[in-house]
């Protein structure tokens, strides 16, 4: 009967110190989590600002890299309003995981906006708006426009032989009926008689 | 009392008393993370208020029969919108930063704390945005038209965020409003 005394109190002192040791998982501070967006989109703001101050400098070296820090805090910020929306689903959902996790996924895109702020921009988005366009094209076999564009019914396709070898061969039906071509044509006959 | 229940009250005591002291170091945590956040907003304040008197002599030097003469008086209606905001919201900042040291509970003053950073980053995007609107006015002046189309973008954006900005801070001051009315 003692030792099963002292073991049910030793049990509750260590259930005790756990306790107050505070290692027991808290819930996701979703207004900390609000504070974060509005610090990202803070940073954004200032970002734009830069790009204003470069643009009246003048000097272009300073207006792209301007440029790439504010698309790169875009893009953190983006990041962070969906970690953010998924967040919201995961606690109205009482998935608890799910919300430590895009809790930890808006911590990143913070820090990731903090970095581009400062000149850590990502290699995706330091490359142009159009390079980034064309390494997304997709094989259209040679024609303009993307995969996913509907066909221009208007296009035609003169680079195509069977088309080219049909309006010369029209070319040369016409040419042939008309009044210069054929036996009709310029020869060897003068042109006008002596 | 037998010895087992004096162990227990020992570890309890022992704990309750470090929880003090660290309750006292996060309180003053908050407090100078909020002092950090306000120093920043007055600094962001006080450029645009600076850009405010740069831009009352460019403003001068704008032909009267300028073609951009209803933007440039677009862009001064907005800056003057966003610099009432935001030196209400450092007002907004200030104060919430002065109840952090005086909060009567670790809690509570995180809440301030929070409070104070995000009013604190409503000032600044007010700030900035005044700012860009006057290197608009600035870039007429001074007949700089290349540079127009891009600060006229940096504009909308800005504005755009900034107002994500005060959507945030109304979120942040509804969901521990929620937190204390439970």
């Amino acid at each position: 009967m003692k030792t099963k005394r002292c073991g049910i109190q030793g049990f509750a002192a260590g259930l005790a110190a756990l306790l107050i040791a505070g290692t027991v998982v808290a819930d996701v501070d979703q207004a900390a989590a609000a504070g974060d967006l509005a610090e990202v989109s803070a940073l954004a703001v200032e970002a734009k600002a830069n790009l204003a101050a470069a643009a009246l400098g003048g000097d272009v070296d300073a207006i792209t890299e301007a440029g790439k820090r504010s698309d790169a805090v875009d893009a953190a910020v983006a990041a962070a309003q969906e970690a953010y929306s998924a967040m919201e689903r995961a606690i109205a959902g009482g998935d608890q995981d799910a919300a430590s996790t895009a809790f930890d996924d808006l911590k990143a895109a913070v820090q990731a906006a903090r970095d581009a702020f400062s000149g850590v921009v990502p290699e995706s988005i330091a490359k142009s708006a159009h390079d980034q366009w064309k390494e997304s094209q997709t094989n259209t076999g040679g024609g303009p426009g993307r995969a996913g564009d509907a066909p221009n019914i208007y296009d035609v396709p003169w680079q195509s032989q069977g088309l080219r070898s049909f309006y010369q061969g029209l070319f040369g039906s016409f040419w042939s009926s008309s009044a210069f071509g054929g036996s009709r044509g310029f020869g060897e006959r003068d042109a006008t008689p002596e | 009392m037998n010895r087992n229940g004096f162990v227990l009250t020992a570890v309890a005591g022992a704990a309750l008393f470090c929880a003090m002291p660290m309750a006292a170091r996060a309180d003053s945590a908050a407090l100078e993370e909020a002092k950090t956040y306000v120093t920043r907003a007055e600094a962001a304040v006080s450029d645009a208020r600076a850009a405010i008197e740069n831009g009352k002599s460019a403003l001068v030097r704008v032909p009267e029969d300028s073609p951009l003469m209803e933007d440039v008086k677009q862009m001064l209606e907005s800056a003057a919108e966003n610099w009432a905001v935001a030196v209400e919201s450092l007002k907004g900042a200030s104060e919430s930063a002065a109840k952090v040291g005086t909060a009567s509970s670790e809690s509570v003053a995180k809440d301030y704390a929070l409070l104070a950073k995000v009013n604190a980053g409503v000032a600044v995007s007010g700030s900035r945005v005044v700012q860009i609107a006057l290197r608009y006015v600035e870039a007429v002046a001074d007949n700089k038209t290349e540079s127009l189309d891009i600060i006229r973008a940096s504009m909308q954006d800005a504005t755009a965020a900034a107002s994500q900005v005060q959507f945030n801070y109304e979120r942040v001051k509804t969901l521990i409003a929620e937190k204390y009315s439970k």
